[in-house]
């Protein structure tokens, strides 16, 4: 015995057997449930991420392209130097459409060195647009930048964006103040400061409370449906084993109805035996109170029903729960057991002690007289990673399987 | 089945039961159960803990159902063991975590309802004397206990106690194990001495430990409790 079986300090309930029926779940035994609820979320979440990526794209290109552009050349010959100007413009414009597409791509570029460049950019045009333009449209930076700091540093903190953004009305500043600015180039480069933060930063932190509303909302839905599918399982358990009581209990009913009206003899062994029988029933019944499937009990139980529709009273008891296991493992553990099962005559235990890393099936029925022709060989023998034992001692026949982890 | 004959009760002494049930057809079976064992005699019974032994203060071994009028007696069964009743728990509640939870509670014994005859008057003789007796669905819920803190476990101890559970046949356990059926029944004795360590003390708890080690069932050393009282005692230099 493992010391590690029953280990499983995660579990604080314990299921006996699985539903009877058809299963919702996979054939290897995962609970399907558990991906979608992971899934799901991130999915919307994404969708909505990739709405919001599409957005801030589009306007950078939008205002550097359709703004930024006519005003740089319909003012090209007043800058200080055009060249520099210009240059700037068309680098940003290709930087910024490669950054776009991989952004989109979800595969962006390196932030701080795209920021390091917008930045160069940014006070290689300030110096170099003139006093005269500095307020202009043509100073293409004042309205566009900001866009591109945003795709630069899209998904990242507030901070970051808050930072660059800070470095640029520092420049836009130092620009301001070699020109020996009055009152009123100090009001509008408050105003375009103002301008340059207010709108790319809305964007940025709207985008990313959409998107963490949207994964929100998607994993509220999804623990939604998930609690509906187990409660939808657990009502077809419970409206299976109503039925079975229904059934059981009138067979119950029935041999005590004839002993009570003297119409059977207590003393006569088929009396006695449908007595047997019928408690056996009962007791299974009561002792299942599981409501989450799992495939190794759920093929334990179907052959305890079946033993037991052949009238054969049988125990099945289960401690612990069986950890997933490969379904070739499960065969192994249960096949040889429910073979035996099928052969057994008056009386099954039919036992499963499960921990993460240990389970031990046991079958124990009454020992017969004569040659056990259908029996497996007695004694020990290995099936892969599942142990195999076969005793008869006169008293029981005693089969276990066992898996070690 | 498997059920051991007790020896050495309380000397000559008729053993006093008191059965606390809400169904007077289980009262009525488990009175029978009783009959069929001299030593023993019920002196009281009903549905309420207190009233019953209000009629049989002397009572040797309460019998209790755990599940009263809809609720788990958890409270009341802690309460009574704290004074050192011997509660022997029966129920048709044989999940693990409610055996074990009347185990922490301070119950001697806990035994499921369909476990029979046998077993019945074998855990309520074993009590009187508070010596342990572990009925197989017990030796189950022993054997997969997941808790963290469960008590440590031999080998021997856990392959006992889960072939006992798997057979309900010690002869069976000691010819796969290769041992004797006194052994057998020593390994599942002392995995139960273990659990009196688990849960809040009690004072059933106490005894079942301290006729364990007056009967060489187990050292005081292998439980830990005097060592550790040694080392607490020691006089600083």
């Amino acid at each position: 015995m493992s010391a590690d079986l029953g280990a499983s300090a995660e579990r604080t309930r314990t299921r006996k057997a699985a539903i009877p029926g058809p299963q919702p779940g996979p054939a290897d035994g995962s609970t399907p449930l558990e991906p979608a609820v992971l899934a799901a979320p991130a999915a919307v979440a994404h969708a909505s991420d990739r709405g919001a990526r599409i957005v801030a794209v589009a306007i950078a290109l939008a205002w550097h392209v359709a703004i930024g552009l006519p005003a740089v050349l319909a003012s090209r010959t007043q800058f200080a130097a055009p060249t520099v100007v210009l240059g700037g413009w068309i680098l940003v414009a290709v930087t910024g459409a490669v950054a776009g597409v991989r952004l989109l791509r979800s595969a962006p570029l390196p932030p701080w060195p795209l920021a390091g460049l917008l930045l160069a950019v940014d006070a290689a045009v300030f110096a170099a647009v003139g006093e005269r333009q500095l307020f202009a449209a043509a100073n293409w930076v004042w309205g566009t930048l900001g866009w591109f700091f945003v795709l630069a540093l899209w998904g990242r903190r507030i901070g970051g964006l808050l930072a660059l953004l800070t470095t640029h009305a520092l420049i836009a500043l130092g620009a301001v103040l070699a020109h020996g600015p009055g009152a009123a180039d100090l009001a509008r480069y408050t105003m375009y400061v103002y301008g340059t933060f207010s709108l790319p930063v809305a964007v940025f932190v709207g985008s990313a409370v959409i998107v963490g509303l949207a994964r929100d909302r998607a994993a509220a839905a999804a623990a939604m449906h998930t609690l509906a599918a187990e409660r939808a399982a657990a009502e077809r358990g419970r409206q299976e084993r109503r039925d079975r009581l229904a059934l059981v209990g009138a067979a119950a009913g029935r041999v005590l109805g004839e002993l009570a009206a003297g119409e059977v003899d207590p003393a006569d062994p088929e009396a006695q035996r449908r007595c047997v029988l019928a408690a056996a029933r009962l007791r299974r019944l009561i002792a299942e109170s599981d409501d989450v499937p799992d495939p190794l009990l759920h093929e334990l139980r179907a052959a305890a029903d079946l033993a037991e529709r052949n009238g054969l009273p049988i125990d099945l008891v289960a401690i612990g729960n069986p950890p997933p296991l490969p379904v070739e493992i499960r065969r192994r553990l249960a096949d040889p057991l429910t073979g035996l099962l099928a052969d057994a005559r008056g009386w099954a235990r039919l036992t499963v002690v499960s921990g993460p890393g240990e389970v031990v099936v046991s079958l124990v029925t009454p020992d017969r007289e004569g040659p056990d022709a259908t029996g497996p060989p007695l004694g020990e023998h290995e099936d892969g990673p599942v142990q195999h034992l076969y005793e008869r001692d006169g008293d029981i026949r005693w089969a276990q399987t066992r898996w070690l982890g | 089945m498997g059920a051991d004959p007790v020896v050495g009760v309380t000397g000559d002494r008729l053993i006093g039961v008191a059965i606390v049930d809400d169904h007077p057809v289980v009262v009525e079976g488990v009175r029978a159960w009783l009959a069929s064992e001299p030593r023993l005699t019920v002196l009281a019974t009903g549905d309420d803990p207190d009233e019953v032994l209000r009629r049989a203060p002397d009572a040797d071994v309460v019998l209790l159902d755990l599940r009263l009028h809809g609720r788990m007696a958890l409270d009341k069964l802690a309460e009574l063991s704290a004074t050192g009743r011997r509660v022997v728990v029966y129920s048709e509640h044989t999940d693990p975590e409610t055996m074990l939870a009347a185990l922490d509670a301070g119950a001697v014994a806990f035994l499921a309802k369909h476990e029979g005859r046998e077993h019945c008057v074998a855990t309520v003789l074993a009590a009187a004397s508070d010596r342990p007796y572990v009925p197989p669905a017990l030796a189950g819920a022993m054997v997969g206990d997941p808790r963290p803190d469960r008590p440590m476990l031999s080998d021997k101890e856990r392959e006992a106690l889960l072939l006992w559970f798997q057979s309900m046949s010690k002869a069976s356990v000691a010819r796969r194990m290769q041992i004797s059926e006194h052994t057998v029944k020593q390994y599942v004795d002392r995995a139960r001495i273990k659990y009196t360590r688990a849960g809040r003390p009690a004072a059933t708890k106490a005894a079942l430990l301290a006729r364990a080690i007056e009967d060489g069932l187990v050292r005081p050393e292998e439980i830990g409790i005097y060592r550790s009282q040694a080392t607490h005692d020691r006089p600083t230099p």
